[in-house]
């Protein structure tokens, strides 16, 4: 993620007053993890799983902090019993952004056949939850998203997920 | 000491001004009928009570939260005491009541070689005891509130042969369960205003 999405989304962030941002750190994000540690509006949060980070944001949503859960398409799934728990069950807010791993572009490094079954299970995770996501690849689009996709998951009370990748990511 | 009876004596030191979460089933249903009406957030799946209460401590910094998790749901994902452990909230009190068992069937890994306050020691949490009589849990109870940091106790409980079928979490759906909680918190003076 270069600098200019980076500070997009921090800008973004900030508009929707969400100061408490959650990760497990992967490299597609690592950028803004370090921009949000470095900036002393956040209390950024580092867990050891993303089962973890679900429903810790879930306790600080219920409690009206306003948070962000940063992950990737493979937490996702790590996180999918925490997720089912706190959408479909208990219908809490959890606003999630994801790197799309997997997706068109992704220039990572992995093997690319590693990178396919995120993108082939992925959305059809999602889908299956009915959990309202969008994926963003146009910078032009990713701060109006963000916000957009904020309100919806609060009013809504439902977690909401943005998959980032095209010209957002790589 | 019972796990009731355990689970009787927290409830003293338990305010209406203080917060509470539970894992399912025993703890649940327990803590249910001890709280009859009044508020909590019950039943939280496995691995999810003790992560979900540092969310929520994290949302009321000047209001006492507690976690009242099981040793079955703690083992699933043990992993919660490393992010417990790094962000220590200090209003926490996490109470992992060990009774050896998964709910009514199998036994856990504590009855045999697992130590879950050593594990909360290598995780990296301060202030943690195991308890085994209800003097001793009274006691580190006590000095947790006292101490103003994040705690993570282990009491060591027999299991119950009867677990009570009443109270918020038997009469309300899940999602009423948390309607009813968040409309509880929504009412108190501090919601929202964590800086």
């Amino acid at each position: 993620m270069d600098a200019e999405c980076t500070q997009l989304i921090i800008e973004a962030l900030k508009e929707e007053e969400i100061d408490l941002f959650v990760t497990l750190p992967e490299e597609p994000t690592a950028s803004l993890t370090r921009a949000v540690q470095a900036d002393p509006y956040f209390t950024c949060v580092a867990v050891a799983s993303e089962g973890s980070g679900i429903a810790l944001c879930a306790g600080a949503s219920i409690g009206g902090r306003r948070n962000v859960f940063v992950t990737g398409v493979a937490g996702l799934l790590m996180g999918g019993l925490a997720l089912t728990h706190m959408g479909p069950q208990y219908g809490i807010p959890v606003f999630i952004l994801a790197s799309y791993r997997g997706d068109i572009g992704d220039r990572s490094g992995i093997s690319g056949s590693k990178l396919q079954v995120f993108r082939q299970v992925g959305e059809p995770f999602l889908q299956a939850l009915r959990l309202p996501y969008r994926v963003v690849d146009q910078r032009s689009t990713l701060k109006r998203t963000i916000v957009d996709a904020h309100f919806s998951c609060r009013t809504s009370d439902i977690p909401v997920v943005l998959l980032l990748t095209g010209e957002v990511l790589w | 000491m019972r796990h009731s009876e355990a689970m009787q004596l927290v409830s003293t030191f338990i305010t209406d001004e203080m917060l509470t979460v539970t894992n399912l089933t025993t703890n649940a249903r327990m803590w249910s009928a001890l709280r009859g009406e009044r508020p909590s957030f019950y039943g939280l799946n496995m691995g999810l009570c003790l992560p979900f209460a540092v969310g929520l401590s994290l949302a009321f910094p000047k209001r006492r939260v507690f976690a009242l998790d099981g040793d079955g749901s703690l083992i699933i994902e043990t992993s919660a005491l490393i992010t417990a452990a790094d962000v220590s909230p200090p209003n926490l009190l996490a109470i992992v009541f060990d009774n050896g068992v998964y709910s009514d069937m199998a036994e856990t890994a504590t009855t045999r070689r697992t130590d879950l306050e050593k594990m909360a020691q290598g995780a990296g949490i301060q202030r943690t005891a195991t308890v085994r009589t209800p003097e001793e849990l009274g006691s580190a109870v006590e000095q947790a509130l006292a101490s103003g940091e994040f705690a993570f106790l282990v009491a060591k409980v027999e299991r119950d042969r009867q677990i009570p079928f009443r109270g918020d979490y038997i009469a309300r759906s899940e999602r009423g369960m948390k309607e009813a909680f968040v409309d509880a918190l929504r009412r108190l003076p501090d919601y929202g205003s964590w800086r």
